[in-house]
């Protein structure tokens, strides 16, 4: 009896190899993620860390040339002794506050410590940042993240070994609640990504181009300010339009509240 | 495999694995499409997308957004093996 013989192409065997494996990648990964949540991003960022710290070195002016260098020292010297003339009256004020606090038993304690922004947006995706500090250093995953001037953007939303991840109130989908304007009405705020967000709020609350948001704690931090006010006299609501006073596509330093 | 095409394969690994560690995912994902299509067994575009996501997702509350890169890159490999063995038959 004559058979005929089985014959696979070599693109059918391949096919079927790549299928096999692509499900072996997904069992492994998932098992991983399940066991383990933080090995493989802890592990992809251990080698990724060295390079990321070189390249916020070379951007911080680590290859500028000791004349160029002297120079910005000069300049940022000269710039450091304006502002400490501000920050004297800053301080008083500050210190003014902490005397009320302090009188109505309500002391704010809080440490923060200065971490470098080592991936930023546009090219870190999902509206995040990447900084240089984990729960080595006491940070953890209910930390909050403000930008210079205590502007608060974000939080930290997995705390690696030496690095975390920060997700910025800004990011698509992310609400926060938040005083608007002088009349500090209360509204939620909802991320739109690009540090833009917006909130609605009653039409007959009056709500103009400038004014300020902060956040509802005691110390009141600026959260945005007002860039546009959409209403439709058909709608009862207008929608508030609102970005961070502070650029996130420039960060590259943030403080982190432990 | 030539010589001339491991030295092309190992310049395409360069350019992704420099862009995933940049977060430039619109250069990763192009040319490794590329890869895919010119080199068998691109298994390269799998790492790139699990690397990727390592770096920036696979937090818990980004829920299955959180492995977008590593989900792209399988589909991307199986469906590029499936065009592959009509196209060449």
């Amino acid at each position: 009896m004559t058979y005929l013989a089985r014959h696979r192409r070599p693109g059918e065997k391949r096919a079927r190899t790549i299928v096999i494996a692509c499900g072996v990648v997904i069992a492994v990964i998932a098992l991983l993620q399940f066991l383990l949540p933080h090995f493989m991003p802890g592990l992809w960022t251990s080698f990724a860390r060295p390079f990321w710290r070189a390249e916020f070195s070379v951007s911080s002016g680590a290859l500028q040339s000791p004349e160029q260098l002297m120079n910005e020292n000069e300049m940022l010297e000269r710039q450091i002794a304006d502002d400490q003339v501000r920050l004297q009256s800053v301080n008083a004020l500050e210190s003014q506050v902490q005397e009320f606090e302090t009188l109505l038993g309500r002391t704010a304690t809080s440490s923060r410590v200065l971490a470098a922004v080592l991936k930023r947006p546009p090219y870190s995706p999902y509206d995040e940042l990447v900084i240089d500090l984990g729960h080595d250093n006491g940070v953890s995953s209910t930390s909050l993240v403000y930008a210079p001037g205590n502007v608060l953007i974000g939080r930290i939303t997995d705390a690696l070994s030496q690095t975390s991840k920060v997700m910025l109130f800004s990011s698509p989908g992310e609400q926060y609640q938040v005083l608007i304007g002088n009349a500090h009405t209360p509204a939620t705020a909802v991320g739109r990504g690009g540090g833009q967000y917006q909130a609605q709020v009653s039409r007959d609350v009056k709500v103009s181009e400038g004014d300020y948001i902060v956040d509802p704690s005691l110390n009141d931090h600026v959260f945005g300010i007002v860039t546009s006010v959409v209403s439709d006299a058909s709608d009862p609501f207008a929608t508030v339009l609102f970005a961070p006073p502070v650029n996130i596509y420039q960060l590259r330093w943030v403080l982190i509240q432990k | 495999m030539n010589k001339g095409k491991i030295i092309g394969r190992i310049i395409f690994d360069l350019v992704i694995a420099i862009s995933v560690l940049s977060g430039w995912w619109f250069i990763a994902l192009p040319v490794a499409i590329c890869g895919v299509w010119l080199f068998s067994y691109f298994a390269e575009i799998v790492i790139a997308g699990v690397a990727y996501d390592a770096f920036f997702g696979m937090v818990p509350e980004m829920g299955w957004k959180g492995y977008v890169a590593t989900i792209i890159s399988i589909i991307i490999l199986m469906i590029t093996a499936g065009l592959k063995k009509v196209v060449r038959k």
